[in-house]
Formats: C-alpha cells, structure tokens, sequence
C-alpha cells in the first residue's frame, strides 16, 4: 500500500481498494501499479489529463477489464473472484452516461431495477425526484439534455443502493448550472448517505471544491494521493501574499528571506502586494525585520496553490 | 429467481426497436405479393375444361391400368395413391389440381427456409450484442450484478423467441393471405413423402402417404430449427465483430454464397458440411433431388445443429472474456 494509506489519516471503512492496478495494451503499458483506497461518505477524486489511463483504471474497477496485474477489492470482495457480490455494491457511469434512447427515462431505470434483488423498483420515484427528473420520466431518453441524462445515468446508478458510486468526468460537457448540480449531488450523496463517490475529472478546480481526497495520475501513474488540502500544502506552504507600505522597501527587506515580488499591478505605487516564498519557519523572523525597518504591513495571508498548480508541481518533472 | 426479468429486458428492447416493425411489414408485404403473382399466373391456366368430367377420365384410366396388373410393384403403390388422392378431392367437390390455402402455406415453407426465414433471423441476431457496444449500453449491461453469461443467456432466449415468434407470424400470413386466394379447406387432403435418392435413382421404398397438415407442421419445424441455428450462428458474428453493419453483411454474404455454390461448384463435396448448404431442410425432407450426394434431412439437421452448438459455445467464450473497452 502506498501513499494513499500514509496520507490518509481517515478511520472510516475502506470501500473500494485498488492494488497495483496494470494494464497493457499490446507493448504499452496504459495504467501501472496503479493503487488508491476510497472510504465510505467521502468524494475521492481521480484527478488527470485525459489519456492518462482514469478511464482505463475505471474499467478496471467495474470489472469492464481485467488488469493484467493487481487487484480490486469492494467491500473486501474480490471483483475478479466474486463479481455478481462484489458489483451488487457499485453504482457507475463509465465515461459517458450512455442509456437506451429508443426507451423513457422510466423504462431506462425498470430495466436496470430488473437487472438487481427485489425492492429497486420501489425506489424509482424517489431517486427521480433526487435527480429532479420526476417530471420528464415518462420522455423518451432521446429527447433529454446532456445534463439529465447524466442525472438519469445517477439515478440508474443508485437504484441497487450501493456503498461507492462510480462516476467518470461526470461535469464533461455540461453547463456551469449543471456542473454545480452534479457537485451538490456528489456532496449530499456522501455526507448525507455515507456513500463513497470516486470521481474522475481533468478538471483541477472541480475537483478542489468537491473532493475530501484525490488521487493524481499521469502517464498510467499515480503520482501523489491524500488529502486535497495535505496535497496542496506540501506545495504551497512557503507562499505568502502581504500587503504593505513602502512597497518597495518591504520587497528589499524580504529578498534575504526568500523569493519576493511586487504585484504587477502594483510596481509604481506606494502601498501594494508582494507575492513571496518563504518557509514557513523565518516567517516571524521577515514580519519583524520588516516592523524594525518601518514599513506598514496591513495584511499577510497564505495563498493557498491551486491543484492546477499542485499538478504542475508534481508532474513538472516529467518530460511528456 | 431474476432470468425471467432478464429475459424480459431484451423482449422489451426487441420489441421497441424499428426493426421488428420492419420485419413484420417485411413478411406481409412478400407474402402478400407472391400470392398476388401467383393467382394471376394460375387463372390464365386454368377453367379450359369441366374438371369434373377431367378427373373422372383420370381416375378410370388409373383403374384400368390397375386391373391390368402388368404394371411394376412401384408404380402400383403411386397409382393406388393418386386414385385415392383423386377420390377424396372429388368426394369433397374440390378441384385436385387447386391450390389450397394449406398448400400455399405447405409450399412457403421450402421456399422461404433457404433465404427468408435465415434473412430474418439474421436481422435480429446480428442486432443482439453489436447494439449495446454501439449505445455504449454494454457498459452499464456489465457492470450490474449480473454474471456475463446470464446477460448472454437471457439475450440468446429473447433471440430464440423472436425468430419463433417470426416464424410462426410468417405461417400464419402465408396462411391468411393464401386462403383469401385459394380458401381455407383441405388441411386433410392426402400428399406423398418420404422420397429418397440411392445414386441417382429415386428409392420409392419409405414413400408414404400423410396428411397435408402433418407434413405441413413438420416442414415448418425443419425451417425454424434451421432458422434458429441461423440465428445462433449469427449471435457469434455479432459478439465477434461488435458492428451490427459488419454482422449483417458477413451472414448476408454466407448465405448468398450457400445459394451460388452448389451451382458453380457441385463437384465439390466437401460443402456439404457448410451450414449454408445445409440450410433448405424442408427440401431435403420432401425428397427434392439434393444439390450433393449424401445429403439427407437427418444429416443436414445433424450438421446444422453442430455449428450451431460451436457457434453458441464460442460466443459465450468470448463475451465472458473479452475486456469491454469500447
């Protein structure tokens, strides 16, 4: 296990485990040693550029492919050994939410209701009202909008009451309105029901505002895995925003401290902002040299990186 | 306790695709054109003499070549069933040359069991797994707690039970639309069967008599056993090629081939085992000289029923295999 397990902290159930997860294709190796846990009533994210094997690994989860190496455990069932159990806990949409079109939205989920135990039927009117799709369940799939479908592929997804929902690029090609639906949902659905929600995403910012941890691969490798916010701080700790006055000043006096530089904005004014790197241990040691040397400081804040940047960060190294 | 529903999910995704509309309106419009044609043909032939007075010469001439008795043993027992066929058309005023209804039907059966009947089943099985890759419907089909050999199972079932139900709809059209020509009567008239080659001579030996509707039933059988094997065969080419366009044509050009080979290439024997040459099992059963020495009803079902068997075993491999990543 790596270092999902040692960043993770968390006490709650392991849902879905991955173990050195590979796949080939031909000579080309699509995911390698590929490895994550996801716990019950959080969102995990499966942060990465596309082409960098997520949907691959996803087909993995969901028994689609079979790894050639490595393996996926669901509640302690072996996917590849226990299928039929194993599954009877996952809901999922595997890249895009492809339903039967010649079919109405209610037809759609009696299909896969009959597909799972007694009792999913029941279920449909209120998953169709979760999804805020009561009122076009009798329309034919071919009629919805990209955004319902992928409300509808949801729905379908829970009718058999699972532990982890599995949902791939669930914001591809949706709206800002439809993008902040699905992430409500996510949400609701993990804290309120414990469910587990992996979602993959290329989408950095989505990511950062839904998911309690993240996964990054790249190139078929999972290249860091923790929490979003132990993630971001082991890139972004030494980044400090102040603003104060002289500015110019202040960035002389900081410049033995670390990287310091004025706003662009802000080069010819007096009183501006300085964005500068400084571990955080000669933080105190910068703020009073600066109060000994005169200058107004009227705010200092941790600027917290963006995952794009923790992206960059982690996998800058690489040559693509 | 869950393959009925299962079963029930592909009849209901059979049932509201274009397709079998298509097939349906397919059958009735063929159907119906051929016993147009057919009526019209027969009504320039017939009505140039009473047959009445026509039959009755006949059978007198049959009787007299009967008490003759210097006809050989084989002719005697076809004599002595064409008087008996005779006498019982004229016992119920029919005319023995008509057709019937139930004849149409009986002959719809040979016709339609080589080309039509293989055609349709192939419209419906090379849809079965191609389509749900091409919705990207075999993603979710998967992926739900449902082993991959009862999705296969449940698919071959709603299979098996529209080519029957295609099949049955075609007798009865072919029935309905035959006897609006011909009239319903004359289910039990009496018809040979059991004719047989030894070489190149006809072996009158097993020769019987039957009634039209029994030898009507079981040449329907043959033509949906040997539509099902279609069928079954057909499920193979569309788990392999997962593009209900490259199933379709691949079957279309098997049997178009089946019906050109024993034409251009009757020397060669060995096509005997192909299933195409194995499909006209009606034929072979009502003792149409076969295109192949060796060619039997009992070895073309036999041979039929084996690649059927090695299709459906290699289907259920592959799609129980085969990684899905379209």
């Amino acid at each position: 296990m790596s270092t999902a397990a040692t960043l993770s902290g968390s006490s709650r159930e392991i849902v879905l485990s991955a173990e050195n997860l590979t796949k080939r294709f031909g000579r080309r190796e699509a995911v390698s040693d590929v490895s994550f846990d996801v716990r019950a009533g959080e969102v995990f994210g499966f942060l990465g550029p596309n082409g960098a094997g997520k949907t691959t690994t996803i087909r993995m989860l969901v028994g689609l492919a079979r790894p050639d190496r490595g393996r996926v455990q669901i509640r302690g069932l072996d996917l590849s050994r226990n299928f039929e159990k194993a599954m009877g806990h996952v809901g999922c949409i595997v890249e895009a939410p492809d339903l039967y079109k010649y079919l109405t939205g209610r037809e759609n989920l009696l299909h896969f209701s009959r597909m799972l135990p007694e009792g999913a039927t029941e279920r449909i009117p209120e998953l169709a009202r979760l999804v805020a799709l009561s009122e076009r369940l009798d329309d034919k799939v071919s009629t919805y909008s990209l955004g319902m479908r992928q409300r509808l592929g949801i729905a379908q997804a829970l009718l058999g009451n699972p532990d982890i929902l599995i949902l791939d690029e669930p914001a591809n090609g949706l709206d800002p309105a439809g993008i902040r639906e699905i992430r409500q949902l996510m949400r609701h659905l993990a804290s309120e029901r414990g469910i587990a929600v992996f979602v993959s995403s290329h989408l950095l910012s989505e990511v950062e505002q839904t998911c309690d941890r993240v996964a990054i691969i790249h190139r078929g490798r999972t290249l860091a895995a923790g929490p979003v916010r132990e993630l971001v701080d082991r890139v972004a700790s030494d980044r400090l925003r102040l603003i104060a006055r002289p500015v110019k000043r202040a960035a002389e006096i900081l410049a033995p401290f670390g990287a310091a530089e004025i706003a662009a904005d802000d080069r010819g004014a007096d009183e501006g902002a300085i964005d500068a790197r400084i571990p955080k241990e000669r933080v105190p040691d910068a703020l009073r040299a600066l109060t000994a040397a005169g200058v107004d400081v009227f705010a200092v804040e941790r600027s917290l990186a963006s995952l794009e940047e923790v992206f960059l960060e982690v996998t800058g190294g690489e040559t693509v | 306790m869950r393959f009925p529903g299962l079963v029930e999910n592909e009849i209901l995704k059979f049932a509201r695709q274009r397709r079998f509309r298509v097939v349906v309106l397919i059958l009735v419009a063929l159907i119906g054109l051929i016993v147009f044609a057919q009526s019209r043909g027969r009504e320039r032939l017939l009505g140039r003499k009473d047959w009445h007075v026509e039959t009755q010469e006949r059978m007198a001439r049959i009787q007299n070549w009967l008490r003759d008795g210097r006809m050989p043993e084989s002719s005697q027992r076809w004599a002595r069933f064409e008087l008996d066929r005779l006498r019982y058309h004229v016992d119920r005023n029919v005319n023995p040359d008509a057709v019937s209804g139930p004849l149409f039907v009986r002959g719809f059966a040979n016709a339609a069991s080589y080309l039509l009947l293989p055609l349709l089943a192939i419209v419906f099985a090379s849809d079965v797994v191609s389509a749900e890759f091409a919705q990207g419907t075999i993603k979710l089909l998967l992926t739900r707690p449902v082993a991959r050999a009862r999705v296969l199972a449940s698919k071959l079932a709603a299979l098996l039970l529209a080519i029957t139900l295609t099949v049955l709809f075609g007798g009865i059209v072919a029935y309905l639309f035959g006897g609006i020509a011909y009239g319903y009567g004359g289910w039990e008239a009496p018809v040979l069967t059991g004719f047989r080659y030894s070489g190149e001579r006809l072996d009158p030996a097993a020769v019987r008599s039957i009634e039209l509707w029994k030898d009507t039933v079981l040449a329907y059988g043959l033509a949906w056993f040997a539509a099902l094997c279609v069928g079954a065969i057909a499920l193979l080419t569309s788990v392999l090629l997962r593009s209900t366009a490259a199933a379709m044509g691949t079957m279309l050009a098997a049997l178009i081939a089946g019906t050109i080979l024993p034409r251009l290439a009757p020397s060669w024997e060995a096509q005997k085992f192909l299933f195409v040459t194995n499909l006209p099992l009606p034929d072979y059963y009502s003792g149409t000289p076969p295109p192949i020495p060796g060619l039997t009803v009992g070895f073309a079902a036999a041979t039929l029923a084996a690649w059927a068997v090695a299709a459906l075993a290699a289907a259920f491999l592959v799609f129980v295999k085969r990684d899905v990543l379209a």
